[in-house]
């Protein structure tokens, strides 16, 4: 490969943005999505934040549903330990999330590409913090594995 | 009689005793259930030949008397069968029978109070189709001239019509791709003390060998079913030697070592490629869903989450519908290999689903089907 078309491949797996599908709970994460913004943290355009009442309303399902449609990276996350607004939906998502773990990572998809974290809403910066660290994690990983042909 | 007592018995009515796997208690003590009517109805398996049965619900005292015998080359189960049925019923049941019950009654689909579980020792079971093809190969006999079958001292003994025996160890059938399924290789459940009542015929000794089955009572109800059949005049028993009990439980020791073995060497860690090694076995997947309907620990409906993707609309690079049974059935799964057993285009299912139960069961501490301990699934909160 000539040197220009080397330089040109590199600006190129550079370029590729990974498509990542962050389920957020609407009294935490998503809040904290928003503080993010608001706050003027720099992240990459590369989440796709999917609101949900509750982390404990995210259902393995939707985290493969994800995988199998192209995501090149699944966030579960919500409130903190404790401070779920439905008492306790986010001890049901670490359980649900243990399983779901274990499923993924059996399937041989690198543990990168499925995270939890819990965010309140004040931590603007923890979220796009997050989201960036993701991101860089998976541009090194290229794209998954499930994504179907054809699917950027 | 109590709980944790163990006995040697055997069936009072001659032909059982004669007919029985090992000295035809278990059929009498059935029997003595229906007739005495401590249950309504009793479960057994109706022989066609010695590669297939059918499993009955009788509420016939002569049916239940005529089933007497170890059908090695039938691995049915037993759960679905009795669920959600609301029945007052007896039924012999292997390690995998048991198992799968218990979950059932975990999943309210059966009524473990009304239901009497005799559990049977199991070394495992073989299927049928793959009976008939080591008749031919391994033993060059045609399968219609068997007449009789038995398990002794590690050899698979068949007998012909002619009366000549055939004899083959186990350990080279199975090292010919023959013998027990693959899930009963690495069974860790040998004496099924998850039932009612335990019986098998390791422990029996002297002159009783073969016409004696040895039990152990496992709870009030299994005290019952036995106490009841004495006390109806249908079995006899006496106390085990010293010599016989710890002979049992050498056995099982063995059998569970060697199930564990099995395991190790069955499920050598994939350390690259599991995604394409998922995609290349499940690739002839025909959506036939026979694999969900007959697995005994799932209590859903014929419409259910797994079933709401199952088409040939889940043309997605790793198939939904499965995708969620070996999510569901990581913590449910009892390995009992009906779903191998029945998939039409031969996938290894239990071995697909037993590698995410695996470290699932083991990293939670859960054993399904083995006590009434909640699936974690349904706790609130992990005790990790
Ligand atoms: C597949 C299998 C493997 C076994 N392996 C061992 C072993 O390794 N060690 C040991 O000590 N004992 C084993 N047993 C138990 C043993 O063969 C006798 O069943 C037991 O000792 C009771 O003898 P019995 O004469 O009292 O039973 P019987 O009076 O002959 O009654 C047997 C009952 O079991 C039912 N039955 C027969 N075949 C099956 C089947 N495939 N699945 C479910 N129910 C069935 C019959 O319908 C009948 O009701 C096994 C049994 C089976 C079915
Ligand atoms: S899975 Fe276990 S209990 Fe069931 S038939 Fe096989 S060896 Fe017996
Ligand atoms: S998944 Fe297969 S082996 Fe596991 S319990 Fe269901 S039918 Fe049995
Ligand atoms: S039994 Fe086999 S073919 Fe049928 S749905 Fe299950 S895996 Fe597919
Ligand atoms: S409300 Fe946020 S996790 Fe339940």
């Amino acid at each position: 490969m000539s040197a220009e078309a080397l330089a040109t491949s590199a600006t190129q797996t550079n370029a590729w943005e990974p498509k990542i599908i962050a389920f957020c709970c609407n009294w935490c994460s998503y809040g904290g999505a928003d503080s993010a913004g608001m706050g003027r943290f720099q992240q990459p355009a590369s989440a796709r934040i999917i609101r949900v009442m509750c982390s404990g309303r995210i259902d393995p399902l939707h985290v493969f549903n994800a995988f199998l449609e192209g995501a090149d990276a699944v966030l579960v996350t919500g409130c903190h330990i404790g401070d779920c607004h439905y008492v306790n939906g986010n001890d049901k998502t670490k359980i649900k999330y243990k399983y779901l773990e274990n499923v993924v990572h059996e399937l041989g998809i690198e543990k990168e590409r499925l995270q939890l974290n819990w965010i309140s809403a004040s931590e603007g910066e923890k979220f796009a913090n997050f989201i960036r660290d993701v991101t860089a994690q998976i541009k090194k990983l290229g794209p998954s594995p499930l994504k179907p042909e054809g699917v950027a | 009689m109590q709980k944790g007592e163990m006995y040697v018995g055997w069936s009072t009515k001659e032909e059982v005793r004669k007919r029985g796997g090992s000295g035809g208690l278990v059929t009498s003590m059935l029997a003595a259930a229906l007739e005495k009517k401590l249950v309504d109805a009793v479960v057994v398996l109706k022989k066609i030949n010695e590669f297939e049965a059918v499993p009955i619900i009788t509420s016939d005292v002569n049916e239940v008397l005529n089933s007497a015998g170890s059908l090695h080359s039938v691995p049915s189960h037993f759960a679905k069968l009795i669920a959600n049925r609301n029945l007052k019923v007896a039924l012999p049941a292997k390690g995998c029978d048991v198992r799968g019950i218990i979950e059932q009654g975990k999943r309210n689909a059966i009524n473990l109070d009304n239901t009497f579980i005799v559990g049977l020792n199991c070394g495992g079971s073989m299927h049928p189709v793959v009976t008939r093809e080591m008749l031919e190969v391994m033993y060059k006999i045609k399968p219609e001239d068997v007449h009789g079958e038995e398990i002794e001292k590690g050899k698979l003994i068949f007998e012909t019509k002619d009366g000549k025996e055939h004899a083959i160890t186990i350990d080279e059938l199975e090292e010919k791709g023959f013998g027990r399924r693959e899930s009963c290789r690495y069974c860790t459940i040998k004496v099924p003390n998850n039932s009612d009542i335990a019986c098998g015929n390791w422990g029996v000794t002297g002159d009783l060998v073969g016409k004696a089955t040895f039990v152990e009572i496992n709870s009030e109800k299994g005290a019952k079913l036995l106490q009841n059949a004495i006390d109806a005049g249908y079995v006899q028993v006496q106390k085990p030697d010293d010599k016989g009990i710890a002979m049992r439980g050498k056995i099982k020791g063995v059998m569970e070592e060697l199930g564990k073995k099995w395991k190790g060497k069955i499920f050598v860690p994939i350390e690259t490629g599991r995604l394409e090694y998922f995609r290349k076995e499940l690739e002839h997947c025909i959506d036939c869903g026979a694999c969900k309907t007959v697995c005994p620990t799932c209590s859903c409906g014929d419409i259910s989450k797994c079933t709401q993707y199952h088409s040939r609309g889940d043309a997605y690079k790793m198939s939904m519908y499965h995708l969620v049974r070996f999510l569901h059935l990581a913590d449910a799964c009892i390995g009992c290999g009906q779903c191998s057993d029945v998939c039409p285009v031969d996938i290894p299912l239990t071995r697909l689903y037993r590698r995410f139960a695996n470290p699932v069961q083991e990293q939670l501490k859960y054993e399904p089907g083995m006590d009434m301990q909640k699936p974690p699934y349904f706790e609130v909160k992990l005790n990790e």
